[in-house]
């Protein structure tokens, strides 16, 4: 009943069905598991067992965890003691704290709440948009996309609660009727992100859950005692129906269908913080979609920075194989362009459209006191992700790892530049000033990634990693009645019409 | 090892010959069709509008409307076909063949853009009168991108790159017909890729000159973004058309599933023009910067404020409502009346787009706007006829032809 | 019917379990059942099998409409809501802006119909479901664990007016089943 195991947790294939077709030959009735054109390896190297998969992924929440995640663990918590500090001194001092100033009203707060956000559109792309697209290749690594997805948000909602200065009334926000008879101003673009991000949170929080219950299922029937009450109850009793699978099916298309819009006007409402206002560097109309590529672009990265150490210690290199990277560099490689292209697009229109303050803060970016702010960034995002055109790269861990660090870093520097330097030179040149973070400021924003880590510490501590049911979907054997596709049968008529003379057909073509 | 008894039934033989466009097929008479049309409407037009100054300006703005609405079909054609190599797609190489026919227009509708630029420059565009330059210091600081000879240079460019991109992407997949070398999917693989990017750069900066620049004071960074997901948005309503006729002639390469996915296409790039639409108007409504409002207040004053409501409606709404339910977007009739629909949409949204810089007050219809129009798409139906009758209706030894016939939707 | 238990008719015996080998036997098998003309049966598998549902006669969701009207409410919520807020209940000026601003309204119209289609999707799906159901005969089955794993199970109820303890049992085993029992309740 088991496959077999060795030291590394590497799936072994004993016993059971095997793969319809050996990786390098095209079989068009199970063309997921090699392609006519490339002889790629399968999506799912070692041709496992359904049951093999259910073990991989399933062990490591049996046994007690490894130093290594106790290292990991322990440190986050440790930041995140050093968030909580900080919010604490924050909420008793309030906002001089921090290092801003008139002009600069927002600085890393608002950094980081962008940054985060982002991060998290990356794994409803992930589960939602690469599930309309059929990408296959997204059941290896959405179950952990998403978790970050919950946990980047939780993240980010931190930092609009903690900047507004009076915390106790922060409950003002949210339309609530109350002894003032006061309702929140609906035609702020911060309100707008109080719903929006909200929303996000719980609607990925669903969709997330909505994918779990099968596993938990799964977890279920192999645990006793606690675990097993825990997980029953969590998995609210499913029994692999199949009248319950169609049900289930048609709700995670809808999830699917309506996270993607959610994605898309999420982060186009983040950025409208900065577009609706006057403020040059901030007010243009390429901003929505242009924030939306650069989220997929940094949530990108910081999935493959997961995913590169979380296979390792799990010992889940068969599932989330090097394909997966390649995949997931390409799609950085893109988003990473669109970003360029936005770049691009508003220093010519900066020019173009004649305004002396436009033109004035582009060239104040690239040559003025945080020249250092906008340099990081373009090297990091536009240059380094260029090296993804090349395969050696894309098939490097090594590299695949750096340049995810890198492509986050640049991003964080994005949302610094847009913000900070549209603020400290604006209109008047009297109100000029500069801004430098306080001690504050960084331990604040190093806590949050404390928090980050903690909850993905959590998650692969207690859940399953990988999405097992969508996982086993994708194996050759998983198909009950694959579809027969007719044979073209090259005849010797050829070509039907008279302009195009002889079309020499061979009979029996190279399909 | 399971025996699975009905792996054992025989597939389904399908003849290539048959997978040409048959000799009897009413299809075959777009190029004529398409001459003639062109004949007519192009000819009428211009003997009706170089008649006098007045109509002159009206005969160039009309032709710009139609010269854009066709050629934004072929620039959806072709992005189609790059996104499909560089993606390396399976399910859509049974109807790559429609997106590779309306690309092969591209260079066809160069010609439509030659007696714009040689004669209609000063009617279209107000920053090629030099009193008014000079008068201007906004367009004298434009004036280094905003000339006559650089504006030209530019075009020249953008037709050359998607020439390019369509004659060879097209001529190494008849190529590959032939020889079913495996070689030539990498091939176009890796022109596919730069050849987004460029495509990318040549459109905005096609939709910065020749309809932005028509009001030159006016700008919007996301101009030649929304301009794109129009084009994509019509393509993909052409395309619904054309497979659905290729459904019934080849009924067993093209099914529900491919139509399916074609108007879930035309769908999703429906709502995305929506979201760039509403992007750039609210944006610039919130801000509500005077050098931004320009063109938006244009377009809500008189006559042209209904016109607006009913693009907004019409492009937006009642097609968004219209193919939500799968049942539609899986059904011939209803995809083909959404299409068709687009399609007219998608004519307005050009005309939305140009005629308010000549008729400022509000809306003067013309018979020359039917009549260039009519022209225009005779030009593309004769091209795209053509390729259409020149070469099989599939690519036949593509690859992934197997895997694309037995894709099944969720 | 309580909350966390199955809406199932008084008796001792549930009906019968059979365990195929794979999903393309499960699928043969569950064509035969449904043209066989059983109605209170039903398949188990640790995956959607693709095409199961089809095999198996099942009529399509009704779960899209649920979303629809739930995400209309969500929409007409947000709507009413802001629009009520800003006209009457709290205008305020700003920047000299209609107090009902309707392109500022559609970010948060358009976020609260997400939020409620997907309330509907989740708890539709939940209610028509019948989740959470704890406890069920089936899961009195140790083999039955085996149907989040790698087990392929087709259950057929007693109470379906074709059932026959020895027939139905039979049925099963010429259609391939691997092993068939009967479940006591």
């Amino acid at each position: 009943m088991s496959g077999t195991q060795n030291e590394s947790g590497a799936i072994g294939a004993k016993g059971g069905q095997t793969a319809g077709s050996s990786a390098g030959l095209a079989d068009p009735n199970h063309p997921e598991n090699s392609d006519p054109v490339d002889h790629r390896a399968p999506l799912i190297l070692g041709a496992p067992t359904f049951h093999a998969i259910t073990e991989v992924v399933a062990r490591p929440l049996e046994r007690k965890p490894t130093r290594g995640w106790w290292i990991c663990f322990l440190t986050s918590v440790a930041m995140v003691g050093v968030l909580g500090v900080s919010i604490a001194w924050l909420f008793w001092e309030g906002i001089g704290v921090w290092g801003l100033n008139n002009p600069v009203g927002w600085a890393f707060d608002i950094t980081n709440f962008v940054f985060w956000v982002g991060i998290g559109h990356a794994g409803t792309l992930i589960s939602a948009i690469l599930f309309l697209f059929r990408q296959k290749w997204r059941t290896s690594i959405n179950r952990s996309a998403e978790a970050m997805t919950l946990f980047a948000v939780m993240c980010a909602l931190i930092f609009p609660g903690i900047h507004i200065g009076r915390p106790w009334v922060a409950y003002w926000m949210f339309p609530i009727p109350n002894q003032m008879a006061m309702w929140p101003q609906f035609r702020s673009p911060l309100m707008w992100d109080v719903f929006a991000v909200s929303i996000y949170g719980s609607v990925s929080a669903l969709f997330w859950f909505v994918g779990l219950v099968p596993d938990l299922a799964t977890i279920r029937d192999r645990s006793t005692g606690l675990r097993r009450k825990i997980f029953g109850a969590l998995a609210l009793g499913w029994r692999g129906s199949m009248r319950h699978w169609q049900h289930y099916e048609k709700a995670y298309l809808i999830l699917a269908g309506l996270a993607t819009p959610l994605v898309l006007s999420v982060h186009s409402i983040v950025s409208m913080d900065f577009a609706t206002s006057q403020l040059p560097g901030w007010h243009t109309t390429i901003f929505p979609p242009y924030f939306v590529a650069g989220a997929i672009f940094s949530g990108f990265a910081m999935v493959v920075t997961l995913m590169v150490i979380t296979r390792k210690a799990f010992g889940l290199e068969e599932i989330i194989t090097m394909k997966h990277f390649d995949y997931m560099a390409k799609i950085m490689l893109v988003t990473g362009m669109m970003v360029g292209y936005a770049y691009g697009l508003e220093f010519f229109i900066a020019w173009f459209s004649g305004s002396a303050y436009e033109l004035f803060t582009f060239k104040n970016r690239a040559f003025g006191p945080y020249a250092w702010a906008y340099w990081t960034m373009v090297s990091c995002n536009v240059l380094s992700p260029q090296l993804f055109w090349f395969k050696k790269v894309r098939g490097s861990l090594v590299w695949l790892f750096v340049l995810s660090i890198f492509v986050n870093i640049g991003m964080w520097f994005e949302r610094f530049v847009i913000i900070v330097t549209s603020l400290h030179r604006d209109f008047l040149p009297s109100s000029w000033f500069y801004f430098r973070p306080t001690l504050f400021d960084v331990s604040t924003m190093i806590g949050s990634f404390g928090l980050f880590f903690m909850m993905f510490c959590l998650f692969v501590r207690f859940l399953p990693v990988v999405a097992t049911a969508e996982v086993k979907t994708v194996l050759p054997q998983a198909a009950a009645h694959p579809p027969q596709a007719p044979v073209i049968q090259f005849d010797e008529q050829g070509g039907r019409d008279a302009t195009d003379g002889r079309f020499g057909l061979a009979p029996g073509g190279a399909a | 090892m399971t025996d699975h008894a009905h792996s054992s039934s025989p597939r389904p033989v399908v003849l290539a010959s048959s997978l040409w466009l048959p000799r009897d097929h009413s299809w075959r008479r777009f190029p004529s069709v398409g001459l003639v049309l062109a004949a007519l409407g192009l000819g009428a037009s211009l003997v009706g509008g170089l008649a006098s100054p007045a109509i002159r300006s009206q005969l160039w703005h009309s032709w710009l409307v139609g010269a854009l609405f066709v050629l934004s079909i072929g620039l959806g054609g072709l992005f189609f076909v790059l996104v499909h190599h560089s993606t390396q797609a399976g399910w859509s190489v049974v109807v790559r063949r429609i997106g590779e026919n309306a690309m092969a227009t591209l260079p066809w509708m160069a010609l439509l853009f030659v007696p714009l630029l040689v004669f209609g420059m000063g009617d279209l565009f107000h920053w090629t009168h030099a009193d008014a330059v000079a008068k201007d210091p906004l367009l004298q600081h434009k004036q280094a991108y905003l000339n006559s000879t650089f504006f030209l240079i530019r075009t020249v460019a953008y037709f050359a790159i998607w020439t390019f991109l369509a004659l060879r992407l097209g001529a190494l997949s008849r190529l590959q017909d032939k020889t079913g070398d495996h070689n030539l999917t990498r091939r176009m693989r890796r022109l596919s890729a730069p050849g987004l990017i460029l495509f990318a750069l040549s459109v905005t900066f096609f939709a910065f000159d020749w309809v932005m620049s028509l009001d030159p004071h006016w700008y919007s960074t996301i101009f030649g973004v929304y301009f794109f997901a129009g084009s994509v948005m019509a393509f993909f309503a052409f395309m619904t058309l054309i497979a659905l006729g290729q459904q019934v002639l080849l009924p067993r390469l093209v099914n529900e599933e491919h139509l399916h996915d074609i108007t879930k296409l035309m769908f999703a790039f429906l709502v995305f023009w929506a979201y760039m639409a509403f992007s750039q108007f609210m944006l610039i409504w919130y801000a509500n910067l005077p050098e931004e409002t320009g063109f938006f207040a244009q377009r809500l004053a008189g006559s042209w404020r209904p016109m607006s409501i009913a693009l907004a409606l019409g492009h937006f709404v009642v097609p968004f409502f219209f193919l939500l339910p799968r049942t539609i977007k899986r059904s011939p009739k209803a995809s083909t009346i959404a299409a068709l629909w687009l399609l007219a949409m998608h004519a307005l949204d050009m005309y939305w787009l140009v005629m308010p810089s000549l008729h400022v007050g509000g809306i003067t219809f013309s018979w020359l706007d039917a009549a260039a129009l009519i022209g225009c798409i005779g030009v593309f139906l004769a091209v795209f006829g053509g390729s259409l009758r020149r070469q099989a209706l599939v690519p036949l030894r593509d690859p992934r032809l197997p895997e694309s016939i037995t894709f099944e939707n969720v | 019917m309580g909350l966390l238990r199955p809406s199932l008719p008084p008796g001792k015996s549930f009906g019968a379990l059979a365990e195929f080998a794979d999903p393309a036997e499960l699928y043969h098998a569950c064509e035969a059942v449904r043209d066989a003309g059983y109605t209170k049966w039903d398949a188990h598998t640790p995956f959607p099998v693709h095409g199961l549902d089809r095999a198996m006669g099942l009529k399509p969701s009704r779960l899209p409409w649920v979303v629809l009207v739930m995400a209309l409410g969500g929409a007409l919520a947000g709507i009413g809501l802001q629009g009520w807020v800003s006209t009457t209940a709290y205008p305020l000026v700003i920047s000299g802006k209609p107090f009902f601003s309707w392109p500022a309204f559609v970010p948060v119209t358009f976020e609260l119909s997400i939020l409620g289609g997907a309330l509907g999707a989740v708890f539709g799906m939940f209610a028509m479901n019948q989740l959470p159901t704890l406890y069920h005969p089936l899961f009195g089955k140790t083999s039955f664990e085996r149907a989040s794993d790698d087990g392929f199970f087709l259950s057929i109820e007693s109470w379906d007016p074709k059932f026959d303890p020895d027939r139905t049992v039979e049925l099963l085993r010429q259609l391939g089943a691997k092993e068939v029992e009967l479940v006591h309740s």
